[in-house]
């Protein structure tokens, strides 16, 4: 591997952001650290691309959102999946392992 | 849904806020975890914000999630444009005054059009109704308006049914009815038996006429009542059906009840009743020379017929003209059929039918007002384009008073379409305002119109969905209109050029603003022609209405619509005659059978017995005038004399027809030659067997008669008192002038019968009511002008400011090498001049082509009009000098070192 942390592939940001909430909501910054430690470190989240993403997907209703006290009793905006993107991520995951099981069978194949 | 509620400023100012919030807190996050990790305060807030990017470009991109793009722009667009507009007031209340004017005459002499002229009559499938027209000689004599026919032809052309599901026919008159108490004169339809089965019309109540009711002369007495007539005089009581009323004293039964809205074939004129054309000599208020319903010589009724589907009047004009000339030859000879010349019967034989569409029906005022309202709608466009003009030029002139603005954005970014769309959509803004404020005040606008059409008819000012989606789309398009040029303009910005301190730009944007300003001098120059054409056509007019009219006035009354008897009538109104002619203030007083100047002339076919007997080739318009009715007039007699009180029959008398005539000088001229015909003798009708005893006693000066235009038409004059008088007109001159006059003139009348409606009218009035359309269009035509010459003025002074502006430094340069200040200005004048001179190239040729639109309702005066032209010329020049004026005292009256310094 060329490099230790590798910028995770267009598209892919939405599903991140929806399969960590679908563990519980959380806001923006927590939701970028659990993405970097639950892959460990090997995924860098562009913290730029992260708010714009998690907008798009309110706008989108697969995630509302609301104000309430953090951890560090500071309020900030949580972030909730919503049915309609428990929905849409389960069509994602599925998309994704098709997706994946493809490719793999090509790599199979060449070896 | 959401992202368009994310425009509102409110939303949007909260989601700012949120936006700010939840970024704080994740920097300050972020910050704190990396000062545990070890990091100082300073590294920790680099670190923080080297991790995530650009602020701005990330509020940005969260911006795009919250509204679609283009959206979001659009409305920033209207925001920016509004601001820009409050900025620069004088140019927003500029050019919205423009719009607003246009637009605002627009509608309302649309909503006039819609109503007038293009809506169909309220009746089944109103597109395949059509209009029968002879053209050609019928040497008929003529009882009523427009396009007439003989009852006879009209039966045999009900029988046409190849090409038509049915034909009808109808009168309008004037009938007296009593439904008991009260007795009033109500507008009457006479109307062939097919006429509401042809319309496909049902009653409200009872039946309506048909075929059956129009067999046997005489033997129907029956009418049908309109709906308002109904509710209004008779409380919309279902026992009216088989109830009696009396129409001009004969007993009719009503039958049924016409559909509420349904107004006869005139939309503008609905008749009050019904009654089938074989009852006219009974109910219809016919005089003496009309007793002839099945003569094929008597023209009254117009035809209307309803085309088979599917046919065109085309197909169905040549289907029925072999039928119409077989019908012409058996005429000609049938027995009584007139001894005419052998150019006579060509003539007549060569007669054609013509079939004209009237989906709208048929109406007296719209035949009038047909070509003012179309020339009104003409000159409205005209201004309305010129509106637009001038809104565009003011547009590229801030397009380029704002090049630099608009580069300098550029250069920071922007993108040309974001630029172009910004001034579209300030373009839209004013436009779309300007055509809303136009429909409101086309109301406004609508009525001072109806006070010119100030005329006892059913027009409305109508702002419906109709003139709304025209002023709304001529708006629109106007907004296209104005927008595209400076947008594309700014589309074509030479960013590095401009954004150096003397931009180019000028040359491309002035050629463009000149050719605008051409384009409004032209449509100004035209509407100059107009309006001089109508100013002149109106005053020639108003001097051929030579009459003494502040002293003279009208009376008229109507005995038998109360009730008299014939010879009581006649009786009354020799009684009121001695009497008025017994008041102190009157001069002079004459009798007449009706009022001139009101819009309607009878004709008679006369045969004249001269050295030979020979027929008139058409129909002489006549009238029945009694002593000293020309000298009451202030109308010459050219050669013999008036009607004088010998000739006057006896009262009581009884009458043996015409015995005396008087014709004026085109008859003379026409059937006479240079002979005078005093002593010769005429007879009425074109009949083999008219009898010619009546003496020509005088020839008398032309003057109009229906109107002031027709002055020059052949007329006959009869004594008035030959026959038994059934009412008429007084023609009454006072010593004095005018008011104080009304009250002793009608204390004599009262003193005859005080219950007799009398209606009393000054001769300037008449005057004026018959010039109402002519007025109405050279005042409109006028007022168009003024506002034109305005604009134009406005624009060029715009335009020059820009050019001097401009050439600051050049005059500075020649004035500092010794150019005269005279040459300075005559460095402006020239190129306003020029402008001048390029609009009349343009606009002459366009005067020749409207000749023909104009041409007919023009008066002494032809349509290209050498004085006219001319003065309208000068008029242009004038305004546009007034309006370079300023630049040009400008541009001479630079200092050169001032000028120059600007560089």
């Amino acid at each position: 591997m060329a490099s230790a942390r590798f910028p995770i592939p267009q598209g892919t940001l939405d599903m991140l952001i929806l399969q960590t909430l679908s563990l519980g909501p959380a806001h923006g910054y927590a939701i970028a650290q659990r993405i970097q430690q639950v892959s460990r470190e090997a995924v860098q989240v562009n913290q730029g691309s992260l708010y714009p993403a998690l907008h798009r997907l309110e706008q989108k209703r697969w995630l509302k959102a609301a104000w309430r006290p953090s951890e560090t009793g500071r309020e900030a905006k949580f972030y909730a999946i919503t049915r309609a993107g428990e929905r849409q991520l389960a069509a994602e995951k599925e998309t994704w392992d098709r997706l994946a099981a493809a490719v793999q069978l090509i790599f199979d194949e060449g070896s | 849904m959401a992202q368009l509620l994310n425009l509102l400023p409110w939303r949007r100012r909260r989601l700012e806020r949120e936006l700010d919030r939840e970024l704080r807190y994740h920097m300050e996050r972020r910050v704190e975890d990396l000062r545990q990790a070890g990091a100082t305060d300073t590294d920790a807030r680099r670190q923080a914000a080297l991790e995530f990017g650009g602020l701005a470009q990330v509020r940005e991109d969260v911006r795009e999630t919250w509204v679609w793009r283009r959206l979001d722009n659009a409305g920033r667009d209207v925001r920016y444009a509004f601001r820009m507009l409050r900025r620069s007031p004088g140019f927003a209340i500029t050019a919205l005054l423009s719009l607003t004017l246009g637009t605002g005459v627009n509608a309302a002499i649309f909503s006039l059009v819609d109503q007038v002229l293009l809506r169909p009559l309220p009746v089944s499938d109103p597109d395949r109704l059509v209009h029968l027209v002879w053209r050609g000689n019928s040497l008929a004599s003529h009882w009523g308006s427009g396009y007439l026919m003989s009852y006879p032809l009209c039966r045999d052309l009900q029988e046409q049914r190849e090409f038509f599901d049915g034909i009808f026919c109808r009168h309008v008159t004037t009938v007296n009815v009593s439904t008991g108490q009260q007795r009033e004169p109500v507008r009457a339809e006479i109307v062939s038996g097919s006429y509401f089965p042809v319309l496909g019309v049902r009653p409200a109540l009872g039946r309506l006429l048909d075929a059956s009711d129009d067999l046997q002369p005489g033997a129907h007495p029956v009418i049908v009542l309109s709906y308002r007539y109904w509710m209004n005089r008779l409380g919309g009581s279902p026992e009216v059906i088989g109830r009696k009323v009396l129409v001009n004293n004969y007993p009719m039964t009503v039958v049924g009840v016409a559909p509420a809205g349904f107004p006869g074939v005139d939309p503008l004129a609905p008749p009050m009743l019904w009654v089938p054309a074989a009852m006219t000599e009974q109910a219809a208020n016919i005089d003496a020379y009309w007793d002839r319903l099945l003569d094929r010589r008597a023209a009254w009724l117009n035809v209307l017929g309803r085309l088979k589907p599917g046919l065109s009047t085309e197909q169905a004009k040549a289907g029925l003209q072999p039928w119409f000339t077989s019908m012409l030859v058996a005429d000609a000879r049938r027995e009584g059929f007139p001894r005419v010349t052998a150019e006579q019967r060509t003539s007549f034989l060569a007669s054609t039918v013509d079939i004209l569409p009237a989906p709208g029906g048929l109406s007296n005022l719209r035949g009038a007002l047909e070509r003012p309202l179309w020339i009104l709608t003409g000159g409205t466009l005209l201004l309305l384009l010129l509106a637009s003009l001038n809104v565009a030029g003011l547009m590229l002139a801030r397009g380029a008073a704002r090049s630099r603005e608009l580069t300098t954005r550029m250069a920071i970014g922007a993108t040309r379409t974001r630029i172009a769309s910004q001034v579209l959509v300030e373009s839209l803004l004013v436009t779309v305002a300007g055509g809303a404020l136009g429909l409101v005040a086309a109301p406004a606008a609508a009525r001072v119109l109806l006070a010119y059409l100030s005329w006892d008819r059913d027009i409305r000012v109508h702002i419906d969905g109709g003139v709304f989606a025209f002023a709304f789309l001529t708006s629109v398009a106007i907004g296209a209109l104005c927008a595209i040029a400076p947008a594309l303009q700014t589309g074509r910005l030479p960013l590095i050029a401009a954004l150096k301190e003397r931009s180019p730009l000028a040359g491309d944007g002035l050629r463009l603003r000149k050719a605008l300003m051409i384009g409004q001098l032209a449509f100004t120059l035209i509407l100059l022609v107009g309006a001089g054409l109508f100013v002149q056509t109106l005053a020639h007019l108003y001097d051929e209405a030579a009459f003494p009219s502040s002293r003279l006035l009208m009376l008229s009354v109507n005995p038998p619509g109360s009730g008299y008897s014939p010879p009581n009538a006649d009786r009354a109104m020799r009684e009121m005659y001695q009497r008025l002619q017994e008041v102190p203030v009157v001069e002079r007083v004459a009798a007449a059978n009706a009022r001139i100047l009101s819009g309607g002339a009878a004709s008679t076919t006369l045969t004249i017995q001269s050295d030979k007997r020979f027929v008139t080739d058409g129909a002489v318009a006549r009238m029945r005038v009694g002593p000293g009715f020309f000298a009451t007039l202030g109308t010459p007699v050219i050669a013999g004399r008036e009607f004088d009180e010998a000739d006057v029959r006896p009262p009581g008398a009884a009458s043996t027809g015409e015995r005396t005539a008087i014709v004026n000088e085109s008859f003379a001229r026409r059937y006479f030659k240079d002979r005078s015909p005093v002593g010769y003798r005429i007879g009425l009708g074109n009949r083999p067997d008219a009898v010619t005893n009546i003496e020509i006693v005088g020839v008398v000066k032309d003057i109009g008669f229906r109107d002031l235009r027709d002055a020059e038409r052949e007329k006959v004059y009869f004594h008035y008192w030959d026959r038994d008088s059934s009412g008429g007109t007084f023609y009454v001159k006072l010593r004095g002038s005018g008011d104080s006059a009304f009250a002793a003139i009608r204390a004599a009348v009262a003193q005859v019968d005080p219950a007799l409606p009398v209606t009393l009218t000054m001769f300037d009035e008449q005057i004026e009511r018959s010039l109402w359309t002519e007025r109405m269009v050279a005042a409109l035509s006028t007022g168009f002008a003024v506002i034109a010459l305005l604009l134009s003025a406005i624009g060029l002074y715009g335009v020059m400011s820009f050019v001097v502006t401009q050439r600051t430094q050049e005059i500075g340069v020649r004035l500092a090498l010794g150019a005269t200040r005279r040459a300075a200005v005559w460095l402006v004048v020239r190129d306003a001049l020029v402008m001048v001179g390029a609009a009349a190239a343009i606009a002459l040729p366009s005067a020749w082509v409207l000749k023909r639109l104009v041409e007919a309702e023009l008066f002494g005066v032809r349509a290209f009009d050498g004085p006219t032209l001319v003065l309208a010329m000068a008029v242009l020049a004038v305004v546009t000098l007034g309006g370079v004026m300023v630049p040009a005292w400008r541009a001479a009256s630079l200092n050169p070192t001032d000028a120059l310094r600007l560089e």
